[in-house]
């Protein structure tokens, strides 16, 4: 095959497969095989996406380049074998779960998450034990590989190879095919393999150690070892062959028990390094976090130290999203009726405050969740209602409760105020009444206000789940809410 | 009034120690502090207080945290209560203290005077079920999805009752509030209290754990 200097004389040479650096806006796409719209391994695409030239110039080249002795095969095969697999239009390829910390960031504190930016993508991967990738973005870029596509490119390219030289003149035995043949073959998998283990790192914190992946390995070794035999020993007499295949794989042993120490520390330092940055890049997320929202917070409720009901809010809100950050399971959006009711209590607690000017806390007790509908978006928007009115008329303490039931969600809001006679309350309140019960009864469900004499006011809502129903088909649209529960949206 | 009550304050965090200790009315008498597990257990171990407030989270030991403090004097629990105190929200947390033996367990965003009446309400050998928790329970037992117990004996169920009474601290009610509410005594409210709590700690329903351990809800 090629040696890599005569690919490194190329002029694509500095376009090796190094990540490109993330200070500033790339000028050009990195150089990385995108998986759509590959005739090959991608490579020609890849380059051209980085040279922003036209495919079809650079696969023209490589052809011209392949009927110059071969040297476009070579250069072709390196760069599959060493640009990484991606999309090179990708602004940013790292795993969600990674990506989380680094938007509230940009905004706040460019400096670090400029920095923070470049680590994961620069380790060409995220670090195996921070968590499972999300299946969403990482599930897009990873794609099988088609291995029967590529054996019989290479069986192309070598078909081609012959047909060269056969033209140059060259006097081609048929006992040479076969053996070149099966050594092609044999390597085409190996090589396979080395590609599939790249997938494997995204995929798996086990390295892509599939037993797919092993019977690759040990297939393409076996079948380049016999192609070699065979190419080597044409002449040979089958017991010398024997001999001396047997004397090769005793030469091999004796390599690989000299170099396995060597080799094992080598992937044990691998490992611990790979450990090491993913502590490293959570360590990172977690400074990250604790500067852009709890340091700012501390300042600020420094610098208002004067009003007590602007310190408390912003304490509250700084406790609770960091709450949310360190314990809560963030569901994606959409799909739960607790998080849309945290983000509708995080929300009043924000914006509103008592009659007399006090931060406002809700002690919210959610039991059990389900998706959220039609009608628990009316419940929903019936119980932001219900507790509005209960922090302008009513008296702290504030309490919130949902409970879902198999076949009743239930909703309480009390509030230790005078408490006031549903019969009696003034006209300009009839909205908030109308706005609670008759949303609430339009949807089949019940409300009611019970006030305790002195002892507040509670509000009961609850209406029926409906059984037969498809909620996720429903709940897709008009779910404003369900985007609010990302806590750092509004920072 | 009666006797103050003495208790140990243990918490890793000095500030806290200190507000704790400001904020509990002359119901409750501070008698040692402590700030680590290993130092916890000897305080407490050579105290022996009929209350002792913990941090769920402590340095030191195995890092096992209050849970850890609790079965080391775990021979002293019969006169010795523990009344959990956490800023954690973990469900993980909460049960994983109830279960080691805590007779309760509080937020620390709790106020004095509750705080107090909660010590109180421990030394006397009651349960202390904040809203949260009451919710934690409704969640573990699946008392929400109409999972109720028949028999008195039942230690994986809640029974009609104890749902009830559950429901109403989740709700924000007091002890007293929720025996008017159910035309009970606050005694009667105190027994099914304890009963719940004890059924939280034995209960072997495995839904428990694995809520416990799966789940980490606010």
């Amino acid at each position: 095959m090629s040696s890599p200097e005569s690919a490194r004389d190329d002029p694509t040479g500095p376009a090796t497969p190094v990540p490109s650096t993330p200070s500033g806006a790339p000028a050009r796409p990195p150089l990385r095989r995108p998986t759509t719209g590959r005739r090959i391994g991608g490579v020609a695409a890849g380059l051209a996406a980085h040279l922003g030239a036209s495919v079809g110039v650079v696969r023209f080249a490589f052809v011209i380049l392949v009927g110059l002795g071969g040297v476009g095969i070579a250069l072709y095969v390196f760069l599959w074998v060493t640009v990484p697999e991606g999309d090179p239009y990708a602004l940013d390829d790292r795993p969600a779960h990674l990506s989380r910390l680094v938007r509230p960031a940009a905004g706040l504190a460019g400096p670090v998450a400029a920095g923070r930016l470049g680590a994961p993508r620069g380790s060409g991967g995220p670090g195996p034990a921070v968590g499972p990738p999300p299946d969403g973005r990482v599930g897009a870029a990873v794609r099988t590989l088609p291995v029967t596509d590529i054996a019989i490119a290479l069986v192309l390219i070598a078909g081609a190879v012959v047909l060269l030289a056969v033209r140059n003149g060259a006097h081609i035995q048929s006992t040479w095919v076969v053996p070149t043949l099966i050594l092609l073959a044999g390597t085409a998998l190996a090589w396979s393999q080395l590609d599939a283990g790249q997938r494997g790192r995204w995929r798996s914190r086990a390295g892509g150690r599939t037993p797919v992946s092993v019977l690759r390995l040990v297939g393409g070794l076996v079948l380049a070892g016999a192609g070699v035999l065979l190419l080597v020993g044409q002449e040979m007499a089958p017991e010398i062959l024997m001999q001396s295949m047997v004397a090769a794989i005793a030469v091999l042993a004796g390599v690989a028990l000299v170099l396995a120490p060597w080799w094992l520390r080598l992937v044990r330092e691998l490992g611990d390094e790979r450990a090491a940055r993913a502590r490293e890049s959570v360590r990172a997320d977690i400074a990250a976090h604790l500067h852009d929202s709890v340091l700012q917070t501390l300042a600020l409720i420094r610098a208002r130290a004067d009003d007590p009901a602007e310190v408390a809010r912003m304490a509250r809100a700084q406790e609770r999203e960091l709450r949310e950050w360190l314990y809560d399971d963030r569901p994606a959006p959409g799909t739960s009726l607790a998080a849309a009711l945290r983000a509708v209590v995080a929300e009043i607690e924000d914006t509103r405050s008592g009659p007399s000017g006090e931060a406002v806390v809700i002690d919210a007790v959610l039991v059990g969740d389900r998706e959220p509908d039609a009608d628990t978006e009316a419940l929903l928007q019936a119980t932001r209602e219900a507790l509005v009115n209960a922090v302008v008329h009513g008296r702290p303490p504030l309490s919130l409760y949902l409970e879902v039931g198999p076949d009743l969600i239930e909703v309480f809001v009390r509030d230790r105020g005078e408490g006031f006679d549903l019969e009696s309350v003034p006209s300009d309140r009839f909205g908030v009444r109308e706005s609670i019960i008759g949303r609430v009864r339009r949807r089949g469900g019940s409300a009611s206000v019970e006030s305790k004499d002195g002892n507040g006011t509670e509000v009961h809502l609850s209406i029926p789940v409906r059984a037969s129903e498809d909620h996720a088909v429903r709940a897709a649209p008009g779910q404003p809410r369900a985007d609010d529960t990302d806590p750092v949206k509004e920072r | 009034m009666s006797e103050p009550v003495d208790v140990v304050l243990v918490d890793d965090h000095l500030m806290f120690r200190a507000g704790v200790r400001a904020s509990l009315d002359d119901r409750v008498r501070v008698v040692g502090e402590a700030s680590s597990v290993d130092e916890a257990i000897r305080v407490v171990r050579e105290l022996r207080p009929p209350v002792v407030l913990l941090d769920v989270h402590l340095p030191g030991g195995d890092g096992g945290g209050g849970a850890e403090v609790i079965r080391a004097c775990v021979d002293l629990l019969g006169e010795t209560r523990f009344l959990a105190l956490s800023v954690s929200d973990a469900a993980d947390d909460v049960v994983a203290v109830i279960r080691a033996g805590a007779r309760g367990y509080v937020t620390k965003a709790i106020t004095g005077a509750d705080l107090s009446a909660a010590v109180q309400r421990v030394a006397g050998g009651d349960a202390v079920f904040s809203p949260l928790l009451a919710g934690f329970v409704l969640d573990a037992f699946g008392a929400a999805a109409g999972d109720i117990a028949t028999g008195d004996d039942e230690l994986d169920r809640l029974s009609a009752r104890e749902r009830e009474v559950m429901r109403l601290i989740a709700r924000g009610y007091s002890y007293r509030e929720v025996a008017t509410e159910l035309f009970i005594s606050i005694k009667t409210v105190e027994t099914h209290v304890s009963a719940v709590l004890r059924k939280l700690q034995l209960s072997s329903r495995h839904e428990l754990t694995r809520w416990a351990a799966a789940r980490r809800l606010i």
